[in-house]
């Protein structure tokens, strides 16, 4: 007995596991299936047939969950495949459907996923197992070869890709390697030109710095030096000194700064960038000879580091290099971005120049032994301007800045922002002496005159802002879709709710309305008593009304019921229409009933949806059945009775 | 098996009985060869199987794409899978392009039974080809009235090298390949011969099968077919044999069948003891002596529908034949009656001719039936037959055609409508390879 009742387990396993709509097997069923499937061949063979015989079953979504569990077995036990191979044809034409004459059966959507997943399996079979297996490799070949299945291919696709990537990996070595042999073959010669640049970048440096000997820093009087206080005055001359103890470029060595600027271009765009170069394909190159290649790149970073070194030193030395080299770069900035910010630093470089220009000033104020107020003026201007670049370097504040400035478009208008010059009338324009009479080419916009001009005229527009919808809570269920911007017209005023549609914080709106207005809210009151009353009365009716209609349902089945019973005596001794009948009115009752409680089967699954032409056909048809019924049975001998209780007969 | 080498050690076991035992042990235990893969080269159904009668090792097939193909069945071309997998190409094959190849389905693809140096094709473009195969070049052709549906050499003939051709005709043709002419024209059929066989005892019968349902018998050397069957004219169990061995020695010198019978038994093999018993009482005397049949006898029909395929058994006392109506009969050749075996119900294809295949000892048949080869065992027990399905071979994705099964290496050969050919041979009973198998296919439980 017991063993009769281990043997059964596994069926019940594998058709619990069969009889559900999810699209996979439950794993815990399936783990169970598997550990009483391995230590007995018994069940295994059992499992074998039951699985065989579920593949017959006559609803796609059993075949499909069946096939998965069949998968897992399949992958797994030797036993398995050769009790399941001697049946392939069959389950291949059970899952794959390829027979004319036995089609996929009824969910199409499973049935197709079923086809698909057959297919997968049966591939993944036959690399796996094609070897021992003739039977593997006559039904791979058959779906393949006769029948023209798409098989997904997908160990062919992973070597595919593998076979790519290794091309690409070999191709890329390649050119490593050709790379690697230039530069064994170049690589004297590249040394050489690096240092004729680095020898002669050296040597206009000498000369610069021999004229720099020429020219001495001037004298500093501690006078002033007492006068500026704070150190930040004191930072600033300390880098005006040094700004002055630089050379300058003029006409006496120009020559010389160009060809330092120049050297400077070869150094910085090309040589660096390919030793650079060199120096990552030595890297990644893979060569029989280390020795060469790591001396080559020994060398190649002492180069590196020579050149990095003697730029700095070209960038100290020309200050001017570098910051011509800067402002181009702000230029393309500036040209390339349109934004606020990088307005913001076209703005804020303009002041670097006036603060050099200024400092360079102050300098020669300074030599001049200016009068400390005008020098002291200059410092605040230079102090003010300072801090404003400050400002825009320090980031909270710019943004709280950026917050609060106004968004503009792009205009010529920008120009002179913020500026109070008057502008030249007759600067700019046709170039026409004297044409129209005298030219006044001292005349003058006035600075306010300008402001109007620029006045700039902007279209309000209004922001897009998303109305919400009302949310309030519906009778038939779910919330009102409606979107208004203050007030519902069904549902009042329209407050923040939660999903259910329950207004989120009552109390603040009750506040907000009693700030409002205090006399409203006695009227409120009155009106939400009065509809909370009327409410109640409604649910009431309705409940009632319900309650009614479900006993009146009640009613109605038992009595149909009880047509039925007796339809189906009748049935048993009269003719075979009749039984149909009341077959029929079973299957529409059960249907009904499984309708209503709208629990998703395997039976679910294969109903179609009835559509309304459906229920108008079915009410058609019930009718004129129940009137051939009717009239049947009242010719009965019973007749009497019948028409005495309509209802039971 | 170790027990029966003993007893034959042991002089318990005659030779014969031995080898019959370990033969019927391996047919019992015939399954999907995995290790021998013949590589069909043909793309249209295959409709005919024969290995040689010669050596045993050289498989003829003929196909619906008028192909024709021969294999070697013993020594495999290339190996597969490290040696596990041997692929067995095809030596040649002669198809439509070939000059003189034939233009539409090959139906029928036999040997010439003495040697293997020609080979005959029979196709639905009314050709009868003979073929020699070191050239594969045409030696001779006949053209035929109609569609030809099946050819047959006799196995045992010494004094003659005929061809019998069943087609769409009404008539069976004898085609002599010695001068290359029609010798004979049977006209008895009322519709295309579908099924023909020569018989395995005399070399001057010949079975065929129509559409009409009948299967006659005839003797070449005479006139007219000596024999219909008919399945209403039934015996139940065997002969009473004591009559017909008396008989046997009165007439074994007096007719020239028998004669011809006695011949036969010199020159050739000498397992056969049957047939003495079987060929002289072949029909009665009576019967045979009438120029025609009698009408009614005449009109006897085998099956309802047409006669599907014929096999004669090796020792000729036996003939089976399928018909398109499912059916499937063992007849008595000594007297022409069906033995009323019942086969377990098979379904059998209906529009097409089946080539059947028995055993050596004539224990088993095969028979295709619909996608499956269905071993089917027939015995009697008691006086009376039975037949019971031994074994089913599935492997066919479409309907099976033909079955060829090779005494000497109890293998089982089919072709199908899938276009391959498929063998079954015997589970291999040492365990050579297994340990070699089981490094690949063994159980791979991971929970």
């Amino acid at each position: 007995m017991e063993k009769r009742e281990d043997e059964g387990k596994v069926r019940v396993l594998i058709e619990k596991a069969t009889n559900s709509t999810a699209p996979e097997v439950d794993p815990r069923l399936l783990k169970a299936i598997k550990s009483v499937v391995r230590y007995s061949d018994s069940e295994l063979r059992l499992a074998a047939r039951t699985l065989m015989a579920l593949m017959k079953r006559d609803h796609s979504q059993v075949r499909y969950l069946t096939l998965l569990i069949i998968d897992e077995l399949f992958m797994r036990s030797k036993l398995f495949r050769t009790v399941l191979v001697e049946n392939l044809d069959q389950l291949l034409s059970l899952s794959v459907g390829f027979r004319r004459n036995l089609p996929l059966p009824a969910p199409p959507a499973v049935a197709s996923v079923l086809r698909s997943k057959a297919i997968e399996f049966l591939e993944k079979w036959n690399t796996s197992f094609g070897v021992h297996y003739r039977q593997l490799r006559l039904g791979f070949d058959y779906l393949k070869n006769t029948l023209k299945f798409q098989f997904p291919n997908l160990q062919a696709h992973a070597a595919r890709i593998q076979q790519e990537r290794s091309e690409r990996e070999r191709r890329s070595k390649e050119i490593l390697l050709n790379k690697f042999e230039m530069l064994k073959e170049n690589f004297s010669s590249i040394k050489e030109e690096i240092k004729l640049t680095i020898d002669e970048i050296g040597e206009c440096l000498d000369i610069v710095c021999t004229k720099e000997e020429f020219m001495p820093p001037g004298p500093l009087d501690d006078e002033d030096f007492v006068e500026f206080r704070s150190s930040e005055l004191l930072q600033i001359r300390l880098n005006t000194l040094k700004e002055g103890g630089k050379v300058r470029e003029n006409s006496e060595n120009k020559v010389v700064f160009d060809a330092l600027r120049e050297l400077y271009k070869l150094l910085a765009t090309k040589h660096l960038v390919s030793v650079q170069e060199w120096i990552s394909v030595l890297v990644r190159v893979e060569v029989a000879d280390n020795r060469f290649r790591d001396s080559v790149l020994k060398e190649l970073i002492d180069i590196r580091n020579n050149l990095i070194s003697v730029k700095k030193k070209c960038e100290e030395s020309g200050c001017a290099l570098v910051t011509t080299a800067n402002h181009d770069e702000e230029d393309e900035d500036f040209w390339e971005e349109g934004k606020i910010g990088s307005l913001e630093n076209g703005k804020s470089a303009v002041p670097d120049k006036q603060n050099e220009d200024i400092s360079m000033a102050s300098t020669s104020s300074e030599l001049k032994n200016r009068t400390p107020e005008s020098s002291n003026r200059d410092c605040n201007d230079n102090e003010m301007l300072n801090r404003e670049d400050d400002e825009t370097d320090s980031n909270p504040l710019k943004g709280k800045l950026m917050a609060e400035a106004p968004v503009m478009k792009w205009g010529s208008f920008l120009d002179n922002w913020g500026s109070s010059r008057e502008v030249l009338a007759n600067q700019r324009g046709l170039e026409l002496e004297s044409h129209w009479g005298r030219v006044d080419y001292n005349a003058v916009i006035p600075a306010e005159k300008i402001a109007e001009l620029n006045v700039h005229a902007t279209l309000y527009k209004e922001e897009p802002m998303e109305i919400q919808p009302c949310r309030a809570p519906l009778r038939k269920g779910g919330v009102c879709q409606r979107k208004d911007l203050r007030v519902c017209p069904f549902h009042g005023p329209i407050v923040p709710r939660d999903d259910e549609g329950k207004p989120l914080n009552q109390n603040s709106l009750k506040d907000e309305i009693i700030l409002d207005s205090r006399i409203d809210l006695v009227e409120q009151l009155a009106k939400q008593a009065v509809k909370n009353v009327r409410e109640r009365e409604k649910e009431v009716t309705k409940k009632r009304e319900i309650d009614k209609e479900s006993m009146k349902r009640a009613k109605l089945a038992k009595i149909r019921e009880h047509n039925a019973a007796v339809l189906r005596d009748a049935a048993l001794a009269s003719t075979s229409r009749s039984e149909a009948i009341g077959q029929d009115m079973e299957v529409t009752n059960s249907e009904t009933s499984s309708a209503r409680n709208k629990k998703e089967t395997l039976s679910s699954m294969l109903r179609k949806k009835v559509t309304s032409k459906d229920r108008l056909a079915e009410r058609l048809l019930n009718t004129r059945v129940k009137d051939a019924t009717v009239r049947e049975l009242t010719s009965g001998e019973d007749a009497n009775y019948r028409e005495a209780f309509p209802n039971q007969w | 098996m170790w027990k029966e080498i003993g007893d034959r050690e042991a002089g318990k076991l005659r030779p014969r009985l031995f080898a019959n035992r370990i033969k019927s042990n391996r047919v019992g235990t015939l399954q999907l060869s995995n290790h021998k893969d013949i590589v069909s080269p043909h793309r249209g159904s295959i409709n005919s199987l024969q290995v040689d009668l010669t050596e045993g090792r050289y498989l003829l097939s003929g196909a619906s794409d008028a192909s024709a193909a021969v294999h070697d069945v013993q020594r495999a071309t290339d190996y597969e899978a490290g040696g596990l997998i041997a692929k067995h190409k095809c030596i040649f094959v002669i198809d439509k392009k070939h000059e003189r190849g034939h233009k539409y389905a090959i139906s029928s693809a036999i040997w010439y039974p003495v040697d293997t140096g020609l080979f005959i094709t029979g196709s639905y473009d009314h050709h009868i080809n003979v073929w020699d195969t070191n050239s594969t070049q045409v030696v001779m052709n006949f053209k035929m009235p109609g569609k030809v549906y099946r050819t047959a050499m006799s196995s045992v003939a010494t004094s003659h090298m005929l061809i019998a051709a069943g087609t769409e005709d009404v008539q069976v043709r004898l085609c002599d390949i010695a001068s290359g002419a029609f010798a004979h024209t049977l006209s008895g059929h009322r519709d295309g011969v579908i099924s023909v066989e020569w018989s395995t005892s005399s070399e001057w019968v010949l079975v065929t099968g129509g559409c009409d349902g009948a299967i006659r018998f005839w003797d070449i050397r005479r006139a007219g077919c000596f024999l219909v069957l008919d399945q209403s004219h039934s015996q139940l169990g065997r002969c009473p044999p004591i009559p017909e061995r008396s008989a046997t020695n009165k007439a074994s010198t007096s007719k020239s069948l028998s004669r011809a019978q006695q011949r036969k038994l010199a020159g050739g093999n000498g397992t056969k003891q049957s047939p003495t018993t079987g060929m002289p009482t072949k029909g009665s005397v009576r019967q045979r002596l009438h120029p025609g049949l009698l009408s009614s006898q005449d009109r006897a029909t085998a099956h309802y529908g047409a006669v599907t395929g014929l096999k004669l058994t090796e020792d000729g006392m036996y003939l089976l034949s399928a018909g398109s109506d499912s059916r499937l009969r063992l007849w008595d050749v000594e007297s022409g009656c069906n033995t009323l075996v019942n086969f377990e119900t098979v379904r059998l294809q209906t529009s097409k001719p089946i080539q059947l295949a028995t055993t050596q000892d004539s224990a088993l048949v095969f028979v295709p039936c619909m996608t499956a080869v269905k071993a089917i065992s027939f015995s009697m027990a008691f006086d009376v037959w039975s037949g019971k399905t031994s074994l089913t071979f599935r492997g066919h994705y479409e309907y099976v055609n033909c079955c060829w099964f090779s005494s000497q290496e109890q293998e089982l050969y089919t072709g199908g409508n899938d276009r391959q050919i498929l063998v079954w041979s015997p589970s291999s009973l040492i365990a050579d390879e297994l340990d070699e198998e089981q490094a690949q296919d063994q159980d791979n439980w991971s929970d």
